[in-house]
C-alpha cells in the first residue's frame, strides 16, 4: 500500500533525478558552465546537506538537545571525524552507529 | 573490441567498488523503512527514483510532511553534481538517439562515473565508451537495488531503538565532509546548518531553503573576501 503523499514524493524525486542526470544530454547547443553557476554547483549541495543533517541530529522530538542525553549529534560529529581521516563510508557508518549505542547504553544502563 | 567485451569490462571494473555501492544501498533501504515508509513504498521509491542521496535527503522532510515542491527543489540541489557529470559525458553519448541518451544519463551514479572517468583518463581513445559505461551503470544499478531491497526487508525486523535510521544521516555526513575542504564551503555549510536549526519551527520546513540560501550567500561572500585579500 503506497500512500498518495509518498507517490507525489516518488514523482518529485524522479523528476529531480531526470532533470539533473538526463537533462545535460538533451541540450543541443555546446554547453559551457557559466562561472556563477559553477560557484552555485560547488556551494549549494554542501549547504543543502548541512541544512538537512543539522536538525536531524540536534533535535530530539521537537526540542533542541545538545547535551550528552542526545547521542545523535555526538554520533554525527564522530562520523564526520572518521570520514575526514579514513575516507571510508563503511567505517563512518559503523563508527557513528557504535558511538550512538555506547552513549545510549551508558545512559540507560 | 566488441561492444560486448567493453560491457563486460565495465561490469568487471566496478567490482572492486561493489562493497561501497552495496553498503550505501543497504543503508538507504534501512533508513527508508526506519523513517516510516512501508516496504512497498520504500521499494517503489528506490526502483523508480534510483537516487540514493536525494532519497536520504528527502526522508527527514517526508517525516514532517514537507511540501512536494520543497522535496523536488532539495532533490535537485542534492543532485546538482550529476549535472557536472552529464556535461563531462555529453560528447560520448551525443551520437545516440534521444531515448538512449535519457536512459543512459539517468543511470549515472557516483561510483560508476568515477570508474568511467578513470578509464577515459587512462585511454582517451577507448573504442567502446558507451558499452563500457552501460556495463558499469548496469552493475552499479544491480548492486544498489539488491542491497537496498535487502536493507528494506531486513529493517522490518530491527527494533527502532537500535537507531539504524541514523545510518542514513551518517551517510549524508560522509558526503558533506569532503565538500567542506575549502573555507567558503565550510563557512556556508555552517551558516546553513545553524539557520535551519534556528528556523526549524517555520511552517512548511521553510527553514531548509532559508538555510541553503543564507549558506550559499555566505560562501559567495567569504570567497570574494578571500579573493580580494
Amino acid at each position: 500500500m503506497i500512500e498518495p503523499y509518498v507517490w507525489w514524493v516518488i514523482l518529485a524525486i524522479t523528476a529531480a533525478t531526470l532533470v539533473t542526470r538526463s537533462g545535460p544530454h538533451l541540450l543541443r547547443a555546446k554547453l559551457r558552465i557559466p562561472p556563477s553557476f559553477d560557484a552555485a554547483l560547488r556551494f549549494a549541495p554542501a549547504c543543502a546537506l548541512a541544512a538537512i543533517i543539522a536538525p536531524d541530529l540536534v533535535f530530539t522530538g521537537d526540542t533542541l538537545n545538545l547535551t550528552w542525553e542526545n547521542p545523535r549529534w555526538v554520533a554525527g560529529l564522530v562520523a564526520a571525524v572518521i570520514f575526514a581521516t579514513s575516507r571510508s563510508m563503511i567505517a563512518t557508518i559503523i563508527g557513528g552507529i557504535a558511538t550512538f549505542w555506547v552513549l545510549k547504553g551508558w545512559l540507560v544502563g | 573490441m566488441s561492444p560486448r567485451a567493453a560491457f563486460r569490462q565495465g561490469v568487471r571494473e566496478l567490482m572492486p567498488a561493489a562493497p561501497g555501492v552495496f553498503a550505501w544501498g543497504f543503508v538507504t533501504g534501512v533508513a527508508m523503512v526506519k523513517s516510516g515508509l512501508s516496504v512497498p513504498e520504500a521499494i517503489a521509491l528506490g526502483l523508480i527514483a534510483y537516487a540514493g542521496s536525494a532519497q536520504l535527503a528527502a526522508l527527514p522532510l517526508m517525516a514532517t510532511f514537507a511540501p512536494i515542491w520543497l522535496i523536488f527543489v532539495t532533490a535537485v540541489i542534492v543532485n546538482l553534481r550529476f549535472v557536472v557529470y552529464g556535461v563531462m559525458m555529453r560528447s560520448h553519448l551525443a551520437a545516440l538517439s534521444m531515448s538512449k541518451r535519457i536512459g543512459l544519463g539517468f543511470l549515472v551514479g557516483d561510483i560508476m562515473f568515477a570508474r568511467f572517468s578513470a578509464l577515459l583518463e587512462r585511454e582517451p581513445h577507448y573504442p567502446q565508451p558507451v558499452a563500457y559505461y552501460f556495463g558499469g551503470a548496469c552493475s552499479n544499478w544491480m548492486w544498489w537495488q539488491v542491497s537496498s531491497i535487502i536493507g528494506i526487508v531486513g529493517a522490518t525486523g530491527i527494533p527502532l531503538s537500535w537507531g539504524l535510521e541514523l545510518a542514513g544521516t551518517l551517510t549524508l555526513v560522509a558526503l558533506l565532509v569532503p565538500l567542506c575542504r575549502q573555507w567558503p564551503v565550510l563557512a556556508g555549510a555552517t551558516v546553513a546548518a545553524v539557520t535551519s536549526v534556528i528556523a526549524y519551527d517555520l511552517p512548511l520546513r521553510l527553514g531548509l531553503p532559508l538555510g541553503i540560501l543564507l549558506g550559499v550567500i555566505t560562501a559567495f561572500l567569504v570567497e570574494r573576501q578571500r579573493g580580494a585579500a
